[in-house]
């Protein structure tokens, strides 16, 4: 009667989908914050980082967009 | 009744039921950014509405079936008139009008079902027309399965959000800068991605109503997509609707479940949007309502210190529980009273929009706009701010009227700076006039004191003139 496989399917997906792109997100917050530090050794490079986690993070939405369009697959 | 006539008519309700499902909606992508004050409100409308309207024309699959199997079309079956038709969306249209006047976040398509399962069980006086196994697995179950879902996703994002992010100083136990300000960004992402979803989903299910229609009226040949108008008219009356915004269920849903800060609000958000996208492409659909709202109450219990208020969850719930019987409810009179005739169905129109009319002046009584439907924004600042043309005309005049007024500052500090200069120049002028006076004065003096003191006022009168009239100049 219904499809308890799909569900879980979805559950999974969904979370871990979710998952990465927060984790993402919050460690680039995270990142950002560090390089505000005054201890000068860590910053650009946790500048760096922050920003590599917002690209994937940007990745993640263009990857939702490419899923929304039935023109691409 | 002519048949045109009435396939107009049905046409003209799917567009406003399109129109009704917009501002619904805008609630599931918009309220959360504009609780936290990511975007301003208005913009906030004006984004999702756009979003919605590409998303429109990006995705115009339309289902073969208006009710996904949960009437039994087809050969065999239950033939769904246009009249049926007519019926079901004026329950589901009243039903959302009604749950929006009640501020309560309720999913659309259940209306459109609830309302098209009424209508087909009195057009045929049998509850064979319904598939209740069907019903069960499709509507009933998911609905309680997405909020569910969402909630247990958006809480464990909620805390691993707030986890990641907090830093304390590990000697004092001092809490160190967070930025957690940064999440409001994001959310201006994650919310348009779900207004981007809505509007690939939604506006299909309009598109395919009146598709079906125009083919069961032998007005379009079967297996054919829908026209580029009726792609068009559903783009524009679900971007019309969520531009329009139902602020009451962006109030519910921003301030009234729980309140919203930006990490939450993030987690909430792409909670959402993974769940929409995972579902429609894992065929186990789920409603977006269901989901959004699932969210944000699954978000509010992940973050420490805030409360969510299960009563205004269990008003909700208790909405979701009688959309599709009450939207039957509606529809099975509406075809009822089609079974009449044609004075049957100008009965229907004429007492829909009697109902649409009441439920409009009844929520005049107390408005809810963008101006007041969230009190306390957590205002700290806008991330995105896109200004108007007006406001842009009003910038630039201003840019402008400040150059001028700096030109004119600038032209008389000139002046000023000149006209020191003359006065340092006539007063240097004016002090060496007086030392040659003076010393003159002294010479005379000591000149008169020799030559027996003749005259000695006269040289010491003739100086304080000099000076003046020196000075003058």
């Amino acid at each position: 009667m219904i499809d308890w496989l799909a569900f879980l399917t979805v559950l999974i997906v969904t979370l871990i989908g979710a998952g990465f792109v927060v984790l993402m997100y919050s460690l680039g917050v995270r990142l950002t914050a560090v390089s505000a530090d005054p201890d000068v050794s860590v910053t650009r490079a946790a500048k760096w980082a922050a920003y590599a986690c917002f690209i994937i993070c940007a990745a993640s939405v263009l990857f939702g967009i490419w899923l929304l369009i039935p023109h691409f697959h | 009744m002519d048949f045109t006539v009435l396939v107009v008519l049905v046409i003209a309700l799917a567009l406003f039921f399109d129109f009704t499902n917009g501002f619904h909606d805008t609630a599931n992508a918009m309220a959360t950014p504009i609780a936290t004050g990511a975007i301003k409100p208005k913009t906030a409308v004006a984004l999702a509405a756009v979003l919605n309207l590409v998303g429109a024309f990006l995705s115009t699959e339309v289902a073969k079936t208006i009710s996904g199997g949960i009437i039994n079309e087809g050969p065999g079956g239950v033939a769904i008139s246009s009249t049926m038709i007519l019926a079901g969306l004026m329950g589901a249209v009243l039903w959302n009008l009604l749950t929006w006047l009640l501020g309560l976040p309720s999913s659309s398509s259940h209306a459109l079902f609830g309302g098209l399962i009424g209508a087909a069980i009195v057009g045929t006086w049998s509850f064979g027309a319904v598939n209740f196994a069907v019903v069960l697995s499709k509507v009933i179950l998911p609905a309680l399965l997405a909020p569910a879902t969402a909630g247990l996703v958006a809480y464990l994002c909620t805390k691993m959000a707030y986890g990641i992010t907090r830093r304390a100083d590990p000697d004092s136990g001092d809490k160190l800068t967070q930025k957690r300000g940064g999440f409001r960004y994001g959310q201006v992402f994650s919310s348009s991605l779900v207004a981007l979803a809505h509007g690939t989903n939604d506006a299909q299910k309009t598109m395919g109503v009146i598709t079906l229609v125009l083919i069961s009226s032998h007005l379009q040949e079967p297996g054919t997509g829908p026209h580029i108008w009726v792609i068009t008219a559903c783009a524009l009356a679900i971007a019309a609707g969520t531009y329009a915004g139902g602020w009451r269920i962006i109030r519910t849903l921003g301030s009234g479940l729980t309140d919203v800060k930006p990490a939450q609000g993030f987690a909430a958000e792409t909670s959402t949007a993974a769940a929409i996208l995972a579902s429609s492409h894992l065929g186990f659909a789920l409603s977006t309502t269901h989901v959004a709202s699932g969210s944000v109450i699954g978000s509010g219990l992940g973050r420490k210190g805030s409360t969510v208020r299960w009563g205004a969850f269990g008003k909700i719930a208790l909405g979701w529980l009688f959309t599709l019987p009450a939207a039957a409810v509606v529809g099975g009179l509406a075809a009822w009273l089609c079974q009449l005739g044609t004075i049957g169905i100008v009965l229907v129109v004429v007492l829909g929009l009697g109902g649409i009319v009441a439920i409009f002046i009844m929520s005049q009584r107390e408005v809810v706009d963008h101006s007041n439907a969230i009190s306390d924004v957590d205002a700290v600042g806008s991330t995105m701010h896109i200004p108007s043309r007006k406001e842009r005309e009003r910038l630039a005049a201003k840019a402008r009227a400040a150059a001028r007024a700096a030109e004119k500052a600038d032209r008389r500090a000139a002046e000023a700076t000149a006209i020191r200069a003359q006065a340092q120049a006539a007063l240097d002028q004016a002090d060496t006039a007086v030392l040659k006076a003076m010393t003159r004065a002294a010479e005379k003096a000591a000149g008169a004191k020799a030559g027996k003191d003749k005259a000695p006022e006269k040289g010491p009168e003739k100086t304080p003139e000099k000076v003046a009239a020196e000075e003058e100049n």
